[in-house]
Order: C-alpha cells, then sequence, then structure tokens
C-alpha cells in the first residue's frame, strides 16, 4: 500500500497502540471501546489485539469510570479511560477535582491517568455533545489539561500524558478527527507538556489559540497575507496547563498585537487566562487592546444555521484580524 | 452474643484493645474540641466501633480499604498508630496528611487504606479499582468499602456497586446503618424496608448483619472474604448500628429520641464483648480494666507527642501539587 497521511483519530490509536505494547501497566476501559472500538472508532482493533484484560468496556458510570481509574494509578497501573463525550464528565467531576486532583497534595501517592474526552462542535451536535470545558479543567488544582490540534502532536503528547505522573485531560476535538491530517515521523516519541508550537510564523500579530481553532485561524491567516500581505503568526498552545508563558511572551514580543480564539464560552473562557498573562507580562509590548474571539455565552445550537453563527471560524476570525491589524 | 469455638484469648483481647482504642482516642478529642484547641470538627464513632474492627479482623494483609467518617476502628485494625491519629487531628506536618487535610480524611496505602474525601460514595469506585490493579497484578486482594445509610442514596454508591458486579470484582460493601445521616433519619432516606434487600437489584449477594456484635461480625464476614477471595464478586454487607453521637461534635443530635438511644446504650460493642469475655471465662473485669488503662496511657503519651510536633512550614504550602519524576 502507498503510504499516506495519517488522520488525527489514527494518530491517537497508534499512541495508545504503542502504550499497550510497550508498557504493561497501561489499561484502556470506558463505555463501548472494547469490540466496538469506541463511539469514534479511536480504540478499534485494540482489545482485538490486546485482550479484553487490557482493553474493556463498562457500564455507563462516569464516576465509576474515573474513581476505578483512580483506584488503578494508586496500585501502579496507568489507566488511559474516555469519557464518550466531555459533556459527560460533569455528572463525574468530582473524581477529577476532588479525587484524583488533591490526591498527590494529600497524600504524596501519584495518580498517574489519563481521561481522554471527545469534545468540540461543528456537526450539529447540539447543547451536550458539543460542549468545550477546558476551561474547568484547568481551574482544577493538581490536573494537567493537553489540548493537540495536530496528529503528530496529538501521538506524541499521548505518550507524554499516559507517562506523565498526575492525572491528565486530553482533550480531543472531534472535529480534528477525520477533517485533518498529515505525514507523521517513522521515529517518535513522547512530547513533553507545557510546550507551545508555533505554526505559522508572522510579524504584524499572533493568533494564540488551540485545537481546531488552530486550523481556522491557520486559514484566516493565509487570506490576510493572500489580501494585503500581512503576516500573522499562530501559536498553538497544545498543552493549556501547564501553560508556555514563555512561548506566548516570545509571541508578543515578536508580534505587538494579539488576537485570542478559543471555541468555547467567552466569560470564564481559558482566553481571559490567556489575556491576563498578555497583560501582566507584555503589557509594554502591546500595540493594540487584546481581543478575544470566542462562542458567546450560549448553550451550543443545534440547528447548523444556529451553530455557524454560536462557533468562531476562519471568516470572523479574518474579520478580527482585520481590526486588530488596523487599530 | 457468644465468644464462638473459633477464637482465642488473645485474639478477642485485641479485638477489645482496637476499639478501645479507638473510642478512648475519641473522647480525647471531643474533650479537646470543647477545649477549642483542635482545628476544624471532630466526628466520632461511638456505638460503631465494632465494624471496622471486626471486618479488618477478617481481611488478610494485601487487602484494600477505604473507610468513611466513623471508621477509625478501620485504620486502627490496620496498624495506624495512635500517634498518627493525633498528628493528623493536629494538623501536623509530621501526620500522614502533613497538615494537607485534617480530622477523618486520613490514609496509608501501605497499610492500603485510602485516606477519604468528602463527597460519601467517591471512595468506593476507587477501592474498586484498586482491587481490580492489584488482581491483574497476580494477588488476591479484596476490597473493603464502607457507606453509611445516607450514603447509599448517592449516585457514586449506585454506580460502584454495579461497576463491581458487571465486572466481578470482590469488593465488600460495607454499609454502615446508624440511621441517621446528619439530621435525616432513614425513614427519609430510602424506601425499601430493609438496605440489604438493594443487592438483589445489583444481582448480588446481600447479608444482613448486627454492626455491634464483633464477634459474631468477625466470623460473617471471615465467611465472606473466603468465598469472595477465591470466587471474585461483590458483596452488600448491611451492618445494623445506631450512631451514638451528633454526626460531629457541633451537633447534639437531639433529634435522636432518649428511648433508642438508651436501648443502643445496652448494646454498646464494647460492653457487649466485655460481658461475653468475662461471661465465658475469658478474661476477668480486673484484666479488661487493666487493659483499659494500659490504652489510656499509651494514648496519652502520643497526645503528648503529637501535641509537641511542628505544625506544617508555610512555606511548603505549594509543594506536593503535583508528582514529579
Amino acid at each position: 500500500m502507498p503510504p499516506a497521511e495519517t488522520t488525527f483519530l489514527e494518530a491517537i490509536r497508534q499512541a495508545l497502540q504503542r502504550l499497550l505494547r510497550e508498557h504493561p501497566d497501561v489499561v484502556l476501559f470506558g463505555q463501548d471501546i472494547g469490540a466496538f472500538g469506541g463511539a469514534f472508532k479511536v480504540t478499534a482493533g485494540l482489545q482485538q489485539e490486546f485482550g479484553a484484560d487490557r482493553v474493556f468496556d463498562t457500564p455507563i458510570s462516569e464516576s465509576a469510570i474515573f474513581g476505578a481509574a483512580l483506584g488503578m494509578a494508586t496500585m501502579g497501573l496507568r489507566p488511559v479511560v474516555e469519557v464518550q463525550f466531555v459533556d459527560f464528565a460533569m455528572t463525574a467531576v468530582h473524581h477529577l477535582l476532588n479525587n484524583a486532583g488533591t490526591l498527590h497534595y494529600r497524600t504524596g501517592v501519584a495518580a498517574p491517568l489519563v481521561v481522554r474526552a471527545p469534545c468540540g462542535g461543528g456537526f450539529a451536535g447540539g447543547p451536550f455533545h458539543s460542549e468545550e470545558l477546558e476551561a474547568l479543567f484547568c481551574h482544577m488544582p493538581g490536573l494537567k489539561v493537553v489540548y493537540p490540534a495536530f496528529p503528530a502532536d496529538a501521538r506524541a503528547l499521548m505518550l507524554g500524558a499516559a507517562l506523565d505522573p498526575n492525572p491528565v485531560i486530553f482533550l480531543e476535538n472531534k472535529y480534528l478527527y477525520r477533517h485533518v491530517k498529515e505525514w507523521l515521523p517513522a521515529v517518535w516519541g513522547p512530547a513533553p507538556l507545557g510546550s507551545a508550537r508555533v505554526c505559522r510564523p508572522g510579524r504584524d500579530a499572533v493568533v494564540l489559540t488551540y485545537g481546531a481553532m488552530v486550523h481556522e485561524s491557520l486559514r484566516a491567516a493565509e487570506r490576510v497575507h493572500s489580501e494585503d500581505g500581512g503576516e500573522v503568526m499562530v501559536l498553538d498552545l497544545r498543552t493549556l496547563k501547564p501553560l508556555d508563558t514563555d512561548a506566548i511572551c516570545a509571541a508578543v514580543a515578536a508580534t505587538n498585537r494579539v488576537l485570542i480564539v478559543h471555541e468555547s464560552w467567552r466569560t470564564g473562557g481559558f482566553g481571559a487566562e490567556i489575556a491576563a498573562v498578555v497583560a501582566e507580562r507584555t503589557f509594554h509590548l502591546l500595540d493594540a487592546p487584546v481581543r478575544r474571539l470566542t462562542a458567546p455565552d450560549c448553550p451550543v445550537p443545534f440547528a447548523p444555521e444556529l451553530e455557524k453563527a454560536y462557533r468562531p471560524n476562519a471568516d470572523k476570525i479574518h474579520e478580527a484580524l482585520v481590526e486588530v491589524l488596523e487599530y | 452474643m457468644k465468644a464462638g469455638a473459633n477464637i482465642t484469648k488473645a485474639e478477642a483481647l485485641a479485638l477489645l484493645r482496637t476499639m478501645l482504642f479507638a473510642r478512648r482516642i475519641e473522647e480525647r478529642m471531643i474533650r479537646l474540641y470543647h477545649q477549642g484547641s483542635i482545628f476544624g470538627g471532630v466526628y466520632c464513632g461511638f456505638g460503631q466501633e465494632a465494624i471496622g474492627t471486626a471486618t479488618t479482623a477478617a481481611a488478610g494483609p494485601d487487602d484494600l480499604f477505604a473507610p468513611c467518617i466513623r471508621d477509625m476502628t478501620v485504620h486502627l485494625g490496620r496498624g495506624t498508630l495512635p500517634l498518627d491519629i493525633f498528628r493528623q487531628f493536629l494538623g501536623r506536618a509530621t501526620g500522614p496528611m502533613r497538615g494537607r487535610d485534617g480530622n477523618i480524611h486520613y490514609g496509608d496505602l501501605r497499610r492500603g487504606i485510602y485516606a477519604m474525601i468528602s463527597h460519601l460514595g467517591a471512595m468506593l469506585p476507587v477501592v474498586t479499582g484498586g482491587v481490580m490493579a492489584r488482581r491483574r497484578q497476580g494477588r488476591d486482594t479484596i476490597g473493603f468499602a464502607y457507606i453509611g445509610d445516607g450514603g447509599t442514596s448517592t449516585g457514586d454508591f449506585h454506580e460502584a456497586v454495579n461497576f463491581a458486579a458487571v465486572l466481578d470484582v470482590p469488593v465488600i460493601f460495607v454499609v454502615e446503618n446508624n440511621q441517621f445521616a446528619y439530621s435525616t433519619h432513614i425513614s427519609s432516606q430510602f424506601r425499601c424496608q430493609h438496605l440489604v434487600e438493594r443487592a438483589v437489584g445489583y444481582g448480588i449477594q446481600g447479608v444482613a448483619a448486627d454492626g455491634n456484635d464483633v464477634l459474631a461480625l468477625r466470623d460473617i464476614v471471615a465467611g465472606l472474604v473466603a468465598e469472595i477471595r477465591t470466587r471474585p464478586r461483590p458483596v452488600l454487607l448491611v451492618c445494623e448500628t445506631l450512631r451514638m453521637r451528633g454526626h460531629g461534635e457541633h451537633d447534639d443530635a437531639s433529634y435522636v429520641p432518649a428511648e433508642l438511644r438508651a436501648a443502643w446504650e445496652l448494646r454498646c460493642p464494647l460492653l457487649l464483648l466485655r460481658q461475653t469475655l468475662v461471661a465465658d471465662k475469658l478474661a476477668t473485669a480486673a484484666e479488661l480494666d487493666a487493659l483499659d488503662a494500659a490504652v489510656q496511657v499509651e494514648i496519652n503519651a502520643a497526645y503528648e507527642q503529637a501535641l509537641g510536633e511542628p505544625p506544617p512550614n508555610p512555606a511548603t504550602l505549594l509543594e506536593g501539587v503535583y508528582a514529579t519524576g
């Protein structure tokens, strides 16, 4: 078969497969992830390859899944669990906030576990299958939050997350699963958590973003360039906690104008945290006010016409960029 | 209550000693609380000492425990030192939680004990997962997950019991029906006649037991342990008892009818065991008084030592939020 580009989904599957192969302490469990391969097929074939002892289904029990993962992690396993949609993690969020997130601080016992959480909208999933909850997880002490935008990063960060000695929320934007492909390196390993990446260089403004919005921002930046020659940098944060504040400051220093883009709600959204970092550390470098482009404070609507109005996209980002550049 | 043929004098005295330690430590905590020399609240297990004592006595060295609010005897039964309990309640840097969490929220996984969080039911899936991990590692671990009558109303209780049932995880879900969840009587907590009926709905074995008869309870638990260690599956064990003090020492529990309390005073687990030991001539009253006095001396020494130890250094505030390496 000729070599092909790899989808975001397949990249995560490769990481899980490698973890199962190389780390006997890794186990995968969740709803429908076994023989069925998961609602999105991220775990397709893994139970067949590694057995129902390592990859198994559970009842619909977000609390029991998170709680059992924590118990396993305290005994030397490295569970990687799937919550079918991040929206459903809210029925069990006390296990992340109070149980897993506080464990090491309280007891000195490490909790190396990963919660894989498909998230995000753009496909008429409605209010309960489209949410973006990264800001909530980032607010919780003791957790790390990873949010990749590219297949190679997703694959390497999944290894990094599973080998980290802390609870990690691994956010997988569903829009990326099959829409984003790239050539993956033959040699790869775990990526450190907490490192952003400039995925488009530029000197006139920077878009600070993550997840699906990285790709929308890249399109908007390209349009700015093709229409009036402006050079817009796009910084993919990749990990939200710990946050690569040095990379953010370097990007602001190189461009002096900032647009923050995310798919989640505005009030208390993670963009507010990024804006605060920019204001605290690089206020003197700014040539324009920090601008946020986010979803409005509104439940995620179902009808495509409404969701298009709700969700940021390349056109809206382009419009905001023009304003930032012209300020 | 009868001292069964299968208990030695030493074993019976060990059970009494565990219960005496818990009772006398808690009496000291109550005094300290009313003197204002304890941080936060004090939550006691008066009347429920037999449950942790009997279950830990029937358990094995590799077993895992998720004690709840009133289970000091689980800690003591697994070998936690009274000194560490005083360090914990006094918030000392030397204590098991190093001042990061207080009072009843402590544990020690070297002894197989998870430190509880306040959210009732939240430790049940955790100990279930711990047992699954140890079994994968080739050990014959079983779990003990403790919860009150009130805690059985939570979603976590349901999820954990069903999860363990479906996945055949050997955990004994020990329900301590002490009849009051804070001020809420069981008549406002559930509609089944007896909580053991819940087991039917989960497709697991349910066992009802007297939570104040430490000898009988130990025998029941030993039987369950032997069964599920070799044929893994969860069990619901409902222990009938009464909470003999308030939810915490801030609570005078005036909502508990005096006659109910008086009836259960006569069924105090320490009293029952003492009566049996004397009646069966396993020990004399003087011997048991001497044991009690010796426990008190140890407690005094532990308290004095903990009192003299340092509180946490504020400079360590951020240490340990994340694990490294």
